[in-house]
């Protein structure tokens, strides 16, 4: 089967955007976890999404960190001639900016990972609680940071347009 | 019914045993602990001296060793996948190196560093692209 080159990179770019949703859900659910741990059962959905084992969730947000930027760095070759570009002609340098930003962040949240896992791996060590729930809480934020920024630059300019 | 969260810990609370050997490993703590400090502060001064250790030329696919210009008629440069190895291999190293460290040092560590570092490094990075928020 052939598909054309607009194509190839829209499949690439819709499974770096469903690999960050995954990433998104298993940060949340953590950060939510380690901000506001549940003492008690109960039967609501906020309860509930705060009652997850959170400590199993490490490996995979490192595996879904890894493979998210990989892609993000693979679409990024495209981006800068073909999406970058046009943005700038049209003026919206804020736009690029804030994705320029993206990417400082998501050197950063790579470099976290190591001692994340680390951290997790050793969760029931009350001396690394405090660093482990800062480092949670920062790689989430980032994750968010990220995927609405690029949810905003899609909207501006996707691949195709 | 008692649900207990797997980030629950009591003040009163002893090291559990870690759930991997790397986990337990003292020399992996060095380095996990050694790379996350390392990574913000080479990454923005790679950022901020623009020291990539390679320059992509993604017009033309063609790969540069450390910095290099825009051509003309090549397209643009993208030095942030320079920033990001030369980042992962110093701090790697870095992190190597600290496994040489006693393990009474590597514990003097503060490990707020490893959270409050990538969160200083955010304002350098953004001051650096003052030209995108004045334009």
């Amino acid at each position: 089967m052939v598909i054309s080159v607009n194509t190839f990179w829209t499949i690439l770019l819709i499974v770096h955007g469903l690999l960050a949703i995954a990433l998104l859900g298993a940060l949340t659910h953590q950060a939510v976890a380690v901000l506001m741990p549940v003492r008690q059962a109960a039967g609501g959905f906020v309860t509930r999404f705060r009652a997850v084992p959170a400590a199993g969730y490490a490996t995979a947000v490192c595996v879904l960190w890894i493979l998210t930027f990989l892609m993000g760095a693979w679409i990024y070759t495209k981006y800068r001639i073909y999406v970058r570009i046009p943005i700038e002609q049209a003026g919206y340098w804020k736009t690029q900016g804030f994705f320029e930003l993206k990417e400082h962040a998501a050197t950063l949240g790579l470099g976290l990972l190591p001692i994340y896992w680390y951290f997790w791996k050793n969760a029931q060590n009350p001396e690394y609680e405090g660093a482990r729930k800062s480092v949670t809480v920062l790689l989430a934020f980032i994750c968010w940071f990220n995927f609405l920024v690029g949810h905003v630059l899609n909207n501006v300019r996707g691949f195709g347009s | 019914m008692i649900t207990t969260a797997a980030t629950q810990s009591t003040p009163t609370a002893k090291a559990a045993p870690a759930t991997s050997s790397l986990a337990a490993s003292v020399k992996f703590k060095a380095f996990v602990v050694v790379f996350g400090i390392s990574v913000p502060i080479i990454y923005v001064l790679c950022e901020w001296f623009n020291l990539p250790l390679f320059t992509f030329h993604p017009a033309t696919n063609r790969v540069e060793f450390w910095w290099g210009p825009a051509r003309s008629g090549e397209g643009p440069t993208m030095y942030w996948y320079g920033w990001t190895v030369f980042t992962v291999l110093v701090g790697s190293v870095l992190g190597l190196l600290g496994t040489l460290l006693p393990e009474s040092v590597v514990k003097r560590i503060p490990l707020a560093l490893v959270w409050l570092l990538p969160v200083l490094a955010f304002i350098p990075l953004a001051y650096s692209l003052m030209p995108f928020w004045t334009k």
